[in-house]
């Protein structure tokens, strides 16, 4: 056993004593994840937690333009601030000047018209109904609301929040014409009863997210695996240097002038950077789970699948081992390892959903990221801290990882025995 | 045949990307307890020779045999009987020397007491006791040669093989590890040297082989091919077999 260990020992000493390698490996990515973090948080909470600012001119003469601005405020989605402008563009000056996200404009006719619409309709049934006469009606030209938003707002979300406008106009104008019925048939206005079946009782939306103890995307959840794993594989500038620098000391020529076998010393390479994998994500994790809370940000939480994050910490350690040992044994020099080493991780970061997750990619992009191992590697975290899954959800990226590593490691083995040092 | 240490028979050696054989169908044998040396000029194929006989480089063509006591050696065994000295500083600058030592030891299957007790004597045998807890990054190239050979030997091989083992180092180290390498030629260790330094060579070395164009061009005693040539040294007897013409080789 004195042989590994020392073998071991070696590895360790040699680690230590590269700085530069140190610092890329533990710091760079805990400055990235604090980094990070903090920018996108602001980001995911506008989306999960804060309220959407919105600013509402009401100029309507009647009841419906107050009535919409009360359920916009209470649907719970908006900060409501009203303000009194005469002239849409003032309004729209609020969201120039970055005072607001969105702002809404109801015309002084909001009421009128809807409440015309609204009785026309309901004329209309009676007559359909016989119970009236029918009549010849004049188009009413609806009012608009203007709506403005921030140009910084994605499309999407633009959509969602006039959607949820939309929603309660339709409330509104639904209830105005159930109304008008009502009234024409000679009621005061709709039965207490009616309005409670149709407005108040309604199908409620049940919302699943796959798995029982998932968590909603956060900043955290995502960046702490992500950059963990992006630290991981930039192991790359130190293993793959290590590599390189035994070949061309003759190190590894003298080691096979040895009574030992080489599978020895690639063992022990690798068993030092594998625990440097799982020292990463303890560090890195630990500082997600502890220091963050202390900085604002949404802490880390674990998964309750132990064992599964086990599997996958080593599996992606191995990963990125093998890939550095491949890069170690391909390069001539330090410079080529570094720098195709440094510039192929910061692609496969970029492709692989570190930055940006790939549910966002476009289509062919999405093709293009199932060929960086750091996708698969977020991709089984994914599945423990976002989706709940269990192992058989992890075998797929583990499986994708381990022919990968195995992949990497027969180039090794082939470009060793091709240099005659093995 | 009790004699032979090394027995090499019609060798010859190809690299995939070369034009012409590195080596043309050597034959030549070493015995026990020889200091023996290689020499040529550049290109001419010494180190694919000694590569080749410490089990580094593959071969096709020919045989390299070892005997211990007239007995053929197993392929398993050559290996730990024999220490190789490279020409490039192969050790780790990052670690202290004798770290360095306990490495390459325990690789050779040392025990740690071995390796302490063989290490602190060696390193005071060349100088280097006072410096044995240092990084090797801060030590000179004579220093760093002198641990070179350290660890070639840390083993106590039957063979040494050295690969020039005194190339960049001042006067006190070639010394130095010269007279090391005559102390333990004494103790039964036999000595495969090449070197470019062969004032160096006619002081370290009884017989010498010359190879060039991986020829095996002349094998015997320095002194009978001295006068067989009519030349005074080797420097002379080396221009004389392989000429004044450089050998740039790009």
């Amino acid at each position: 056993m004195y042989k590994p260990w020392i073998s071991i020992r070696k590895e360790f000493y040699l680690l230590f004593s590269d700085k530069v390698g140190l610092s890329l490996m533990f710091l760079m990515p805990l400055l990235l994840v604090f980094v990070i973090t903090i920018i996108q948080d602001s980001a995911f909470k506008v989306v999960n937690e804060n309220k959407i600012s919105l600013i509402i001119t009401n100029n309507d003469e009647g009841e419906l333009g107050k009535k919409l601005s009360e359920m916009l405020l209470t649907s719970g989605m908006f900060d409501v601030i009203e303000k009194e402008y005469s002239d849409p563009l003032q309004l729209q000056k609020e969201v120039t000047n970055g005072n607001s996200l969105t702002a809404l404009f109801i015309s002084t006719d909001f009421s009128e018209k809807i409440e015309l619409k609204s009785t026309q309709f309901s004329q209309i049934i009676m007559a359909n109904l016989g119970l009236q006469e029918s009549k010849q009606f004049k188009e009413i030209n609806l009012p608009f609301i203007k709506f403005f938003n921030d140009p910084a707002l994605q499309d999407n979300y633009v959509y969602s929040i006039i959607s949820v406008i939309y929603t309660h106009l339709n409330v509104i104008e639904i209830s105005q014409m159930l109304e008008g019925i009502y009234i024409e048939m000679g009621y005061a206005g709709i039965p207490p009863e009616v309005e409670q079946g149709i407005f108040k009782n309604r199908i409620q939306i049940e919302r699943h997210v796959n798995g029982e103890a998932f968590q909603l995307p956060n900043s955290t959840q995502h960046n702490v695996p992500a950059w963990t794993i992006f630290a991981m594989f930039f192991m790359v500038i130190s293993l793959g240097a290590n590599i390189v620098k035994e070949r061309s000391t003759g190190s590894f020529m003298r080691l096979k002038a040895m009574p030992t076998h080489f599978g020895v010393i690639m063992a022990s390479k690798q068993i030092v950077y594998v625990t440097v994998g799982v020292l990463q994500v303890l560090f890195i994790f630990s500082v997600g789970a502890f220091v963050f809370p202390f900085l604002n940000l949404p802490p880390l939480s674990m998964p309750a699948n132990a064992l599964g994050i086990m599997a996958v910490v080593f599996v992606s350690a191995f990963t990125a081992v093998s890939y550095s040992l491949m890069l170690g044994s391909v390069s001539r020099t330090q410079e080529q390892s570094n720098g195709f080493g440094a510039i192929s991780i910061i692609i496969f970061a970029a492709i692989g959903g570190v930055w940006v997750p790939t549910f966002v990619m476009p289509e062919y992009m999405k093709v293009i990221s199932q060929f960086s191992p750091l996708h698969w590697c977020i991709e089984a975290f994914y599945v423990l801290f976002l989706r709940g899954g269990g192992w058989a959800n992890l075998f797929k990226p583990l499986y994708i990882l381990v022919i990968f590593a195995l992949f990497c490691q027969i180039i090794t083995f082939v470009k060793l025995k091709q240099d005659k040092l093995i | 045949m009790s004699n032979i240490l090394i027995s090499i028979d019609q060798l010859s050696k190809k690299y995939p990307s070369a034009k012409e054989e590195s080596l043309k169908k050597v034959s030549l044998e070493i015995k026990v307890g020889e200091k023996f040396g290689i020499f040529g000029p550049n290109g001419a194929g010494k180190t694919t020779l000694i590569s080749i006989m410490c089990h580094i480089l593959p071969y096709r063509h020919g045989s390299v045999k070892f005997y211990h006591k007239g007995e053929l050696i197993r392929f398993t065994e050559i290996k730990k009987r024999i220490g190789f000295v490279p020409q490039d500083l192969a050790m780790y600058e990052e670690l202290t020397a004798f770290h360095n030592v306990e490495y390459f030891g325990a690789l050779y299957n040392l025990s740690r007491d071995q390796i302490q007790e063989r290490a602190n004597h060696l390193f005071k045998l060349l100088g280097l006791s006072n410096v044995a807890n240092k990084k090797v990054k801060a030590f000179s190239g004579g220093m760093k040669r002198r641990l070179n050979l350290i660890i070639g030997v840390i083993h106590q091989p039957d063979i040494l093989f050295l690969d020039e083992p005194t190339v960049g180092v001042d006067i006190q180290s070639r010394n130095a590890i010269l007279d090391f390498l005559n102390t333990i030629n004494a103790n039964g260790t036999s000595i495969i040297y090449t070197s470019h330094h062969l004032e160096e060579a006619e002081q370290l070395c009884s017989r010498i082989a010359i190879i060039d164009y991986g020829k095996l061009i002349a094998l015997d005693e320095i002194s009978t091919l001295l006068s067989d040539n009519k030349v005074q040294n080797l420097t002379q007897l080396l221009i004389k077999l392989t000429g004044k013409a450089f050998r740039d080789n790009v």
